[in-house]
Formats: C-alpha cells, structure tokens, sequence
C-alpha cells in the first residue's frame, strides 16, 4: 500500500530527527533574527523602487525557513507539500488577478462611491482635508463633481 | 487489518498513543493527523491572504497614504514584537523536539516561555492599540487625526486593524490550546510514540508566527 509506506517513511524522518539534537532549530532562529534586523535596516532605507519588494523577498526567505524546519515540512512527504503548495498558489492566483484588474483599469471606470472622497466621512474630516472649500477637488483625487462632495452620505 | 490498539511500549508514566481502529497502522494515523492539520492551516493562510489582496489593491490606488501610514506606525515596537514573536516560534519547535525525547519537563518548560511570550505580544500591541485610539488613528469613518489627511490614510488605518486584529485573536487561541497541550505534558502524557498533540498545537503556533513575517514588513517597513 503506497499510503502505509509514506507514512512509515515520513514517521521514520520524525523519528530520525529527535536524535539529532537541537542544534538545528538554534541555527534557523539566528537565520531568522538577523534576517529581521536586515529587514528593519533595509525597510529605514526607505528605498524608492524596489523597498517592498525586497521586504516581501526576505519575509518569503523567512516563512520558507518557518515552514520547512518549524514545522518540518523538510521532513513530510507528498500530500503535505502538495497541499501546502496549492495554498500558496491560490494565493498567488488571488493576487496576480485581482492586483491586475486594479493597475489596468482607467481611473474613471471606477465605480462611483469607490473613491475615499465618495466615502461618507465626518464633519472634522471634511473641514480639515478641504479647508479652502470646493476647489481642493483635485487634490483628493476625486473625479466627482464638486456639489457630491458636499453630501457625502449620498447614495448609501 | 488491524481493529485493536497495537502495543506499544512507552517510558513509564507516559500514555500510549491513542488508536482508532478504522486506521491500518499508528503511521498512517499520525500522517492523517499531520494531513489534516496542514489542509486546515492552508485555510488559515487564504484567509489572510484576502486581506493581503485588500492591502495590495488600497496600496496600488493610494500610495502615498501607505507609505505615511506605515511611517507613523511605532517601528521600535513592531520590531520588538516581530523578535518575540519568532523567538516563541523557537521555543514551541525546541517543545516538539523535547516532546519526542519524553522529556515531558523540557516540553513544559518549553511551551510555559512561549506563552509567556505570546503574552508580551498581545501587551506590546495593547500599547499600540491604546495609542493608536487615543490620537484618533482609527479605521475608516472614525478616523480623527488631524497629523496625516492624505486621501485613502482612513483605508491604511482600516486594514492595520482588520489585519493585526485578526492576527491577534489567533495569537489567543494559539495560546489556548498551547495551555492545553501544557497541561498535558505537566501530567507527563507525551513520549517518542505520543507526541501528535504538541507537534500540531505548534504548528499552529508557527502559522501565526508565519503570518506576522509577512504583516511586519507590510504594515510597518514600506
């Protein structure tokens, strides 16, 4: 039976590993602590282009070590990985899809009440992002018409 | 095919690994617990990974509001929490070990630290919290803060709290079952054959540690 024999082979990895000592995990720890440090120098940089991507690559390096030695997926065979593998595709593919939709669409086509200034806000709010009035408009980043502005609980 | 429980010899005082008979062998049990355990984790991880995709989309349209956002977030404190939160995830992986050497001792030992730990977590983020209620930095229309009016600021706020928030409780329940397994191990329960409960209680306290390696550098380093 091919399931009995990966999990006698998975159970003999766990086994194999208690008498290895913890000297393993000591070393995935440091792993992760300098890598937070990095990530906190690099993150001050405040790094024009690529400063979330770097931040995302090195937290990807620290999960991947999480996943593999914390929780021992080094160690597990087949149906353990593939799970873990479709989860992250998914997430992947929930990503990439929505992100796509968001970056290719022209700023009009969104929907109306979709914008922060559309948003019903307080009184205080109002007042202090346009203390000049209706011609702040542009700023905001609204493409309402100024009279919209002023009765933000519209249409909700 | 076996319908009794297969003998297993076990240090004195421990338990012997409970078996279900509709399980051909103790492997293939433990390997359907692992199983289970990762299918439910990788639930865990789509879950978050809609608020991710809420943070990509907010970030996209409003990116300045981000990056100001995560400026006024307390950097010293989100890194502080970040070490405490990993150092636990080491501590919980040194109980597993512990757990199976039957060192029952050592795996108490082990998961007492991480609780403790756990607990500085959720006091340190107590203390953001409170400073964040106090100056008015709250999600979408009870946002009051006169320091930051970037446009989209409100939707920065919204998912810090949606996203730490849920992470929090999480770090609540992980301590709840953590507690659990410690009251096990306080009893002596766990051996080199009987050590599922510790291994995927820590688990679980590893995916929460998991998530938090990607909400830091998010929430607090762009």
């Amino acid at each position: 039976m091919a399931i009995a024999n990966e999990s006698k082979r998975e159970s003999r990895e766990m086994h194999h590993e208690a008498h290895s000592g913890p000297a393993k995990y000591v070393i995935i720890w440091v792993v992760l602590m300098v890598l937070t440090v990095v990530t906190v120098l690099t993150g001050r940089m405040h790094l024009p282009n690529f400063g979330l991507a770097l931040a995302l690559l090195i937290a990807t390096v620290k999960g991947t070590l999480v996943a593999l030695y914390f929780m021992h997926l080094a160690e597990h065979q087949g149906a353990n990985r593939l799970i873990i593998g479709v989860s992250v595709l998914f997430v992947v593919l929930l990503m990439t899809m929505a992100l796509t939709d968001s970056a290719t669409r022209f700023p009009l086509q969104n929907a109306q009440g979709s914008r922060l200034s559309d948003m019903p806000v307080t009184e205080d709010f109002l007042k202090a992002q346009f203390p000049e009035g209706n011609q702040q408009n542009e700023k905001a980043g609204s493409s309402t018409h100024p009279k919209e502005e002023q009765e933000p609980a519209q249409g909700h | 095919m076996q319908s009794s429980a297969p003998v297993v010899s076990v240090p004195e005082g421990t338990q012997a690994p409970k078996f279900a008979a509709h399980f051909a062998t103790l492997d293939v049990q433990n390997h359907a617990a692992r199983l289970g355990m990762w299918l439910f984790l990788s639930t865990e991880i789509l879950l978050f990974a809609g608020l991710f995709v809420c943070y990509g989309f907010y970030r996209f349209n409003f990116p300045e509001a981000f990056a100001e956002g995560s400026r006024h977030l307390d950097l010293f404190l989100g890194t502080v929490n970040t070490i405490v939160l990993i150092t636990s995830s080491f501590t919980a992986a040194m109980a597993v070990h512990y757990a199976k050497a039957s060192k029952n001792k050592m795996v108490t030992l082990m998961i007492a630290l991480t609780l403790l730990m756990a607990l500085g977590f959720l006091v340190i983020k107590g203390f953001e919290y409170h400073h964040k209620f106090e100056q008015g930095t709250l999600p979408g229309k009870y946002y009051h803060f006169a320091g930051i009016q970037v446009p989209g600021i409100t939707l920065y706020f919204t998912v810090y709290f949606l996203s730490t928030g849920l992470h929090a409780f999480h770090v609540i329940i992980g301590m709840g079952i953590l507690a659990w397994v410690m009251s096990r191990s306080m009893k002596n329960h766990f051996n080199y054959a009987n050590f599922t409960a510790v291994e995927l209680g820590s688990m679980y306290w590893h995916l929460v540690d998991l998530v938090w390696i990607f909400l830091f550098p998010m929430l607090y380093l762009i």
